[in-house]
């Protein structure tokens, strides 16, 4: 059953066989090929997202059980660079598995404001590395091939976030969850040869993190967006 | 004239604090020594006196739950032996430790004090006595009394004294027309003023308590699940001694304090959850700044309320990176 699928699914990414024969053979993102292991490696930019907030409280003279608010505090994570490097295995014209790794160094922001003894207003700080090991399957989307070297594709994926704070000593632990898509671009496809393909990529992700470092329950979005180089043999 | 509820710790041996919280200590050869209890189970006695509204056997009972609450501290190591009731009086040196009812109208602004009789070569406690002022209206009342002081709370308060521990100055107070000074909000049991009449939240220990009590008597995971945050307090560059510092854990609200101990402006907080931490330094003019140092202790207050710039890391099991809080004067 698996096998005929397979081989369904690779004649649908190979039915488009006028377009493969006016390109130039060496970079023709039809003719890339099957098995291939790719290698990956770009940066890009991931967005902040609200960590939540929490009041420093203390307890107040009143009859009734009322918190006195020393001073407010909300936290977000700010945007910051990223890196990252991936191994994808092709399975299919279609279908590839891939994974890899991503390292982020974000500052968590805390503003602090309302002081009960009218401290100015200050943001804090602290720069935390931050490690995405993850696993996606994309598909490759031919039948909305641009031109003869640009190809669509969407991607799903999951992975493990070890987020280190500053000093390296305390370390959480989250899990992260990812779908988007993008675009591959072919500079070289062939199915011999020792590098039998390579091209840029960029992609798109919306990120939900749930656990690691967060002052709120339920997952936090995030907008991942970043650009790679990747060679396949 | 209105009793202010000022608990105040009588302590003999109050000299120098050595840490944050105020851990009681003496002093020899120029070298401070932490007070505290040698061994545990602590035995105690009540004392049989009653009080108008407060009959000996609640005082007694309520007491009990007093040291059953600091007891039940998971990160901490002392253990209570109630012995029974006795006709001895708190502050006699008779080799027994005892709270007790006494009646001190003279002293209209103290709720309680304890008193201690200390090895000053180890620093072992070898007795300390509690007494609750009898000219002041108490109660035992589950709810509390609108017309009387919680007998649960202020024990809970001078049994911290009874183990070691001084004033948090973790509160904000306001100036009273008659000189004193009306608590508005407080964070932990051990601030030196206490809530108005017929409030119970002093019956729980906060986690500045937990933190403190811990520190003094760890139990065996207390070092290892706990961190500290240490650093400076600089006003132009020369320390700052007597800073209020606290140290806000936002995951979990916890809030733990310390104080600046020596003319560097150098503190250290511990029993801090691993994680970071938002830290504001604070003029320590909440309270009468005896209420918590000697007075040969030069306490400086005049600088404002400052955050510091950095969240700080507390990591478990130990020490996080020095950092310092520049302040500036008001």
């Amino acid at each position: 059953m698996s096998a005929r699928l397979v081989l369904l699914l690779v004649a649908c990414a190979a039915a488009s066989p006028a377009a493969a024969q006016s390109r130039p053979p060496a970079a023709s993102a039809g003719e890339r090929p099957l098995r291939r292991i790719e290698f990956d490696v770009g940066g890009g930019l991931t967005s902040g997202g609200r960590l939540g907030g929490g009041d420093a409280n203390l307890r107040a003279n009143a009859p009734a059980r009322q918190a006195f608010r020393l001073f407010a505090a909300e936290s977000e994570f700010a945007p910051a660079p990223a890196v990252h490097a991936r191994t994808a295995f092709a399975f299919s014209r279609r279908f590839t598995v891939e994974g890899g790794a991503e390292l982020s160094r974000p500052e968590i922001r805390t503003a602090i404001t309302a002081d009960a003894e009218g401290a100015a207003p200050v943001t804090s700080v602290e720069r935390v590395d931050q490690y995405v090991f993850d696993a996606s399957v994309l598909m490759m989307l031919d039948a909305l091939r641009i031109g003869t070297r640009l190809v669509p594709f969407v991607a799903a994926g999951g992975g493990y976030v070890r987020q280190l704070h500053e000093g390296r000593t305390v370390i959480e632990h989250g899990q992260l969850y990812q779908a988007g898509g993008g675009v591959k671009y072919w500079l070289l496809a062939r199915p011999g040869g020792f590098m039998r393909s390579a091209g840029l990529r960029g992609d798109v992700r919306l990120q939900l993190v749930r656990g690691g470092i967060a002052l709120a329950d339920g997952p936090r979005p995030h907008v991942a967006v970043s650009g790679s180089l990747f060679v396949g043999f | 004239m209105k009793a202010i509820a000022l608990a105040a710790a009588a302590a003999v041996a109050l000299a120098q604090p050595a840490q944050a919280y105020l851990q009681f200590t003496t002093t020899r050869a120029g070298e401070s020594i932490v007070l505290k209890w040698p061994r545990s189970p602590v035995r105690w006695f009540a004392g049989d006196r009653a009080a108008p509204g407060v009959s000996a056997a609640e005082f007694q009972a309520a007491v009990a739950r007093a040291f059953a609450t600091w007891e039940a501290v998971p990160t901490a190591s002392i253990a209570f032996q109630f012995v029974g009731p006795t006709g001895a009086e708190p502050f006699d040196d008779d080799g027994i430790s005892v709270v007790g009812f006494q009646d001190e109208p003279g002293m209209d602004r103290v709720l309680g004090a304890t008193g201690f009789l200390i090895d000053t070569v180890t620093g072992e406690i070898v007795e300390a006595d509690i007494f609750l002022n009898s000219a002041i209206p108490w109660s035992t009342a589950p709810a509390g009394d609108p017309a009387a002081f919680d007998v649960e709370s202020v024990a809970l308060h001078e049994i911290g004294h009874f183990l070691g521990l001084g004033h948090s100055a973790l509160g904000e107070t306001e100036a009273r027309p008659d000189g004193g000074r009306r608590v508005i909000a407080s964070g932990s049991v051990m601030f030196p003023i206490a809530f108005g009449r017929g409030l119970i939240h002093d019956r729980e220990l906060q986690p500045d308590d937990v933190a403190g009590v811990s520190d003094l008597y760890p139990d065996g995971n207390f070092r290892r699940q706990t961190g500290v945050a240490r650093g400076r307090v600089t006003r132009g560059g020369t320390g700052v001694q007597g800073a209020h510092v606290i140290a806000f854990h936002q995951a979990t609200g916890r809030v733990v304090a310390g104080f600046t101990l020596d003319r560097d402006g150098g503190f250290q907080i511990a029993g801090l959850a691993p994680g970071p931490h938002i830290i504001r330094v604070e003029p320590l003019d909440d309270a009468d700044t005896e209420s918590f140092f000697s007075r040969r202790t030069p306490v400086d207050i005049g600088f404002q309320v400052t955050f510091h710039t950095r969240l700080v890391v507390a990591p478990a099991g130990g020490e996080g990176d020095m950092f310092a809080v520049m302040v500036t004067p008001k």
